[in-house]
């Protein structure tokens, strides 16, 4: 019977979203061998938003309460988390840069494999499976793990949460004495001005069909939507007529943007632009030419007017946001 | 100030991934090998930081079979003092290369141990960590600023929603991300120079470790595209595919 | 719509190709300075390090790594090889296979015919390969010797005192479109040798200059052609090496096509055209396109993945278009650089190996006797040229590329009289003029339109070659001048790489997709060096 330890991962004392995720990953583990689902929460006096927890498939909710955890504290978890282990068959964490910073510590601490990015979990006999992307995604690795403990990083959304309702009942555990090493002071606002092109998870880009410099406002829009991780990109006929900035072309000489989604607006399609970004992830293209090239290359299309579409798009990704 | 980078030998990121014979590795044939991107901002990290203090070393530590003293051969010429090849063949397994890379940087005397945040074959993302683990030394890990002042340094690193701010004492590890710097290119001088700098080979074994990898594979084909409908109606049709079906959003 | 003659357009060669300052203060002394880390330039370093391991001898490549900027058919005579390294055999040279079996093929739009296999064109005893796997392989042997090899730094000008070239100054990099530096900037940098040994390849720049300033010319000028190559990886293999002629060029241009097997699974096809082409609209990446089309060739590429593509010119003057001199005090030219191809039989490469191992005797000579290279200790290399193979081969078929100057089935004829003869029929020389100064019209053309599967854009065909130059580079292509609409799309179909477009009346120039493919250089804007890593990235061209 192996249980399952899942650190979930707060900020100011609030759990954060991705718990109920994550949850579910440690649930599919834990029911292969008809084990138990612990997750543990670290913060300074009381968690908010620990409710969730239980529902999403935690037997018990784990506090341990510390004041250097009123901000993220990796050697006080570590400590925690390591005081707890010999208990764990494996110990959970999302794949948010917290997570990965705070998983190779507690592996190495406990003598653990560390799997990181994990978009897939099995148990093998004794053993544990991990799927995971590796050469940029290029390939996909299967991987076990032996040991007595092992510590996944998961991939935030490899398993939707499920309503797996379990009890949730609350302990609260001791911290360790520790030292503080790394002392976090706090969290401010980023100062990076508008996202890269390259950089960017989605790229939203527009060609001539826009018809309008202008008219990339419709595209800024949609960006925005989008909160933070989308940049709005331009093909090189638009930039070179004076309608973007050079900055925001997407390569024309076969440089490779590569986000996870890329939705092309009012492009034909026309190869310029698309050599190299074939590697986007996912391809949305919106043309009122139904054969239009670009509808080859998309994994989903709609046609229509952009100046229809793209508003209508907008407001469905601000509403799916919000949530 | 004594400041160790440790550098890892990958595949050039543009490479076409071919599945190798064993179906657990790639085929190397014909494959270009670069320093690890990330683990250039390091270096550039430990050169400034030098040429910051005035006076010190810089080192430069790679784990891996004797291929992997040309890649150190670029950090030289970019200006680190000297090499330490640790010689052997490196673990899948990320704790197991931790371990055999502090035991090397243990005695050390290093003010400052830099790592790239990942390699960007595996994507492990946890050599830099772990060793600063069993060293028992402060680590921020994917640093994009450092500066040291009085025997202490801050960092900033980012992630979701701001920029996390962080101080610690040295001697501390960091493994650095984008954004850090500009790491330079190597001048012809330095190429030149590169040669004549020591170069130490020092044997090591590192286990297996509790990872095996049980297979490597192509991620499966992309799907035939299609259009999914006409006009503003089709925006909730997308919408769905790409929440659910996609997971882009 | 008049004829376009391309010579009116052209900027002339930029004057700072040559260069009187005295050389930096902390500039890096060697002996040997070698310009060009091709088959020519590394098989001059290994000899050189080879009979004479007390010089210190340095390559300069302004490709990224070896062998990115290194294109060829091939089908490679091993005997270059095999003189370089006695103590190794043919499975030790890293070719692909033996040529097992070989056809030539004369094709309509439709169809194809076999004809007998040109006398000039037997390929028996020779190998394919990749001139890509072949030149890193010669860097590893190089620098096993203790050659310094420096990827990554193209050279700007020559160094030069009085008469005498004393070195090579390297490219600035990390300027930005305007001029201005970039976060990451790398200076020139000055090397000073005994003697500079220019190995650049097609059409290269410093030794035009070097020609120019010192007066030296050729019987006839030199001609080039451009190929465009494409590596497929094919379920079913090619069993022999193939060459074509005929369709799709018009009868009045010269060139063919060839596919050769490149081991299992894979197999290279290209084509070649003489830039003396009359028509203002041939577009030789296009004319490749349509080639892969026609069943000849349709069946072995169905279900097969382009790997990669590049394009490349080749010199094709000849014999005549030797330079008539091959060295100067303190400078050499070897390889493609001084038109060292044979062109019936398509062979350069081991002509280039072979001039350089010759350079390399008489620098060393030259060196260990007096440590200077003059131009008369230097003249030995010249003499031993002259009596070499290089010569002698490329003597036999020296008018053969020439008499196709008026259109194939004349060219043909003349051809075959001039293999039956050996060389003696016609006798004396066939002039030609500069590529640059033939007039071409414009013929309409069907357009275009690639499938994607077999066929493909320029844009995606750069792509392929793994170009990956940044956007914001400074224009390393000098326009000339009257840049007409019919000018501007001549530009568009001569170069492979879509450096060039027709907006309205105007000419647009993208630098970044440049492929140093030297086309331009020849009938177009000037190419001059860039920030070295720019251009392609070939793997296995």
């Amino acid at each position: 019977m192996a249980d399952i330890l899942a650190v979930i991962e707060t900020r100011a004392g609030t759990v954060r979203k991705g718990a109920a995720e994550l949850l579910s990953a440690a649930r599919r583990l834990a029911d292969a061998s008809g084990g138990k689902v612990d997750a543990l929460v670290c913060v300074n006096g009381q968690v908010s938003g620990a409710d969730v927890l239980g529902p999403s498939g935690a037997d018990n909710v784990l506090t341990a309460s510390h004041e250097s955890f009123a901000n993220y504290c990796p050697d006080g978890i570590t400590a925690t988390v390591a005081s707890l282990a010999a208990k764990y068959r494996a110990i959970l964490v999302s794949a948010t840069a917290t997570g990965k910073d705070l998983a190779p510590r507690i592996a190495a601490r406990i003598s653990a494999a560390c799997a990181m990015d994990v978009t897939a979990i099995d148990v093998s006999g004794e053993a544990i499976r991990v799927v995971r992307p590796v050469y940029a995604g290029k390939a996909v690795q299967t991987v076990q793990l032996a040991g007595t403990s092992t510590v996944i990083v998961m991939r935030p959304g490899a398993y939707a949460a499920a309503a797996n309702g379990r009890a949730g009942t609350a302990a609260s555990v001791p911290v360790p004495p520790f030292v503080r090493r790394l002392e976090v002071t706090g969290i401010r606002t980023s100062d990076k001005g508008a996202l890269d092109v390259a950089e960017a998870r989605v790229v939203i880009s527009g060609g001539r069909g826009l018809g309008d410099p202008r008219h990339f406002a419709l595209l800024d829009d949609l960006a925005a939507a989008f909160g933070g991780e989308a940049a709005v990109g331009a093909s090189r006929a638009v930039v070179d007529a004076g309608w973007a900035e050079h900055g925001a072309q997407v390569g024309q000489t076969g440089k490779t943007v590569s986000p996870e989604l890329y939705i092309a607006v009012g492009i034909s399609g026309a190869i310029q632009h698309l050599a190299g970004m074939r590697t986007a992830k996912v391809i949305v293209a919106i043309n009122r030419d139904k054969d239009a090239p670009i509808f080859k290359v998309a994994d989903y299309g709609i046609v229509g007017d952009l100046f229809e579409v793209v508003p209508a798009l907008t407001a469905a990704v601000k509403a799916a946001k919000a949530h | 100030m004594k400041i160790a980078v440790c550098l890892r030998r990958v595949p050039d990121t543009t490479t076409k991934i071919v599945i190798g014979s064993t179906g657990t590795s790639i085929d190397e044939s014909g494959v270009k090998f670069v320093p690890n991107p990330y683990d250039e901002y390091a270096i550039e990290a430990a050169l400034a930081l030098k040429e910051k203090a005035g006076a010190g070393e810089t080192v430069v530590v790679a784990l891996g079979s004797d291929v992997v003293q040309e890649t150190m051969r670029t950090a030289l010429a970019m200006g680190v003092d000297r090499g330490v090849h640790l010689q052997g063949t490196p673990s899948v397994d990320g704790l197991e290369n931790a371990r055999v890379l502090a035991e090397h940087l243990r005695n050390g005397g290093y003010d400052v141990v830099l790592f790239g945040k990942l390699a960007v074959d595996d994507y492990g993302q946890q050599t830099g960590a772990m060793v600063a683990e069993l060293l028992e030394l402060p680590c921020a890990t994917a640093i994009s600023k450092l500066e040291l002042a009085d025997g202490r340094a801050s960092v900033e690193r980012e992630v979701e929603g701001g920029v996390e701010q962080a101080t610690c004492a040295l001697p501390a590890v960091f493994t650095c991300d984008k954004g850090l710097n500009n790491p330079r290119l190597p001048s012809l001088k330095g190429i030149m120079a590169a040669k004549k700098k020591p170069l130490e080979v020092v044997p090591v074994a590192p286990q297996a470790g509790a990872t095996t990898v049980v297979a490597l594979a192509l991620p499966p084909e992309r799907a035939a595209g299609r259009i999914v409908g006409e006009g503003a109606a089709a925006v909730p049709a997308l919408m769905q595919l790409l929440t659910t079906e996609a997971k882009a959003i | 719509m008049g004829a376009i003659l391309p010579v009116r357009h052209q900027a002339p060669l930029p004057a700072d190709l040559i260069c009187r300052d005295a050389p930096d203060s902390e500039a890096i002394e060697l002996d040997v300075l070698i310009v060009g880390a091709g088959p020519a330039g590394l098989a001059c370093a290994i000899q050189l390090a080879k009979s004479a391991p007390d010089l210190a001898i340095g390559v300069l490549e302004k490709a990224g790594a070896l062998g990115e900027h290194s294109l060829s058919g091939a089908v490679v005579n091993p005997v270059a090889l095999r003189a370089l390294f006695p103590d190794k055999q043919d499975r030790d040279f890293p070719f692909r296979q033996q040529v097992e079996g070989e056809a030539v093929y004369f094709m309509t739009a439709s169809g194809s015919a076999r004809i007998p296999t040109p006398p000039t064109m037997k390929n028996h005893g020779n190998y394919t390969a990749s001139l890509c796997e072949l030149v890193r392989w010669l860097g590893e042997q190089a620098e096993s010797l203790g050659v310094n090899i420096f990827p990554g730094f193209p050279a700007q000008s020559l160094l030069v005192a009085g008469q005498r070239v004393i070195g090579v100054r390297t490219v600035r990099g990390g300027l930005d479109r305007e001029g201005n530096p970039t976060d990451v900037v790398q200076e020139p940098t000055d090397l000073v040798g005994k003697v500079v040994v220019l190995a650049e390849g097609t059409r290269g720049p410093l030794a035009q200059a070097w020609r120019d300033w010192q007066g030296i010319g050729s019987v006839n000028p030199q001609i080039f052609a451009l190929g465009v190559k494409e590596v497929w990886e094919v379920e079913r293999p090619l069993d022999r090496v193939i060459h074509t002629l005929g369709w799709p060029l018009p009868s009045d241009a010269f060139g063919g096509s060839w596919c050769y097997p490149m081991g299992p699974g894979q197999l290279s096809i290209g084509l070649v055209v003489g830039l003396d082409y009359h028509d203002a609209r041939l577009d030789v990446h296009e004319s490749l396109q349509r080639l892969k089309l026609h069943p000849l060739f349709r069946e072995v590429l169905t279900g097969g993945k382009l790997l990669e593509w590049g394009a490349k010119t080749i010199p094709e003057g000849g014999y005549h278009a030797i330079p008539e001199r091959l060295s100067g005090d303190g400078l050499v030219m070897i390889g493609d650089t001084a038109g060292f191809v044979d062109v019936p039989s398509l062979k350069g490469i081991h002509y280039a190996m072979e001039s350089g191992m010759l350079a390399a005797a008489a620098i060393a000579a030259a060196l260990q006797s007096s440590g200077t290279a003059d131009t008369c200790q230097l003249a030995a290399y010249d003499r031993a040229v002259r009596q070499s193979r290089i010569v002698t081969d490329m003597h036999m078929t020296r008018n053969m590329r020439l008499a196709f100057k008026h259109g194939l089935f004349g060219g043909a004829i003349r051809a075959g009289l001039m293999t039956l003869s050996r060389g003696a029929f016609p006798g004396g020389r066939i002039a030609m003029p500069k590529d640059a100064e033939a007039p071409r019209t414009s013929h309409p053309a069907p357009p275009f339109v690639p499938d994607n599967v077999r066929t493909f854009s320029k844009v995606d065909a750069v792509f392929k070659s793994g170009n990956a130059t940044r956007d914001t580079i400074p224009s390393h292509l000098i326009v000339g001048q009257d840049i007409t609409g019919e000018v501007a799309d001549f530009y568009a179909h001569l170069c492979p790489a879509g450096v060039y477009e027709r907006h309205g009346d105007t000419l647009r120039v993208n630098p970044p997709n440049c492929v140093d493919c030297k086309a331009t250089d020849v009938l177009g804007p000037r190419w001059t060096p860039r920030e070295g890593g720019s251009g392609p990235k070939y793997r296995l061209m």
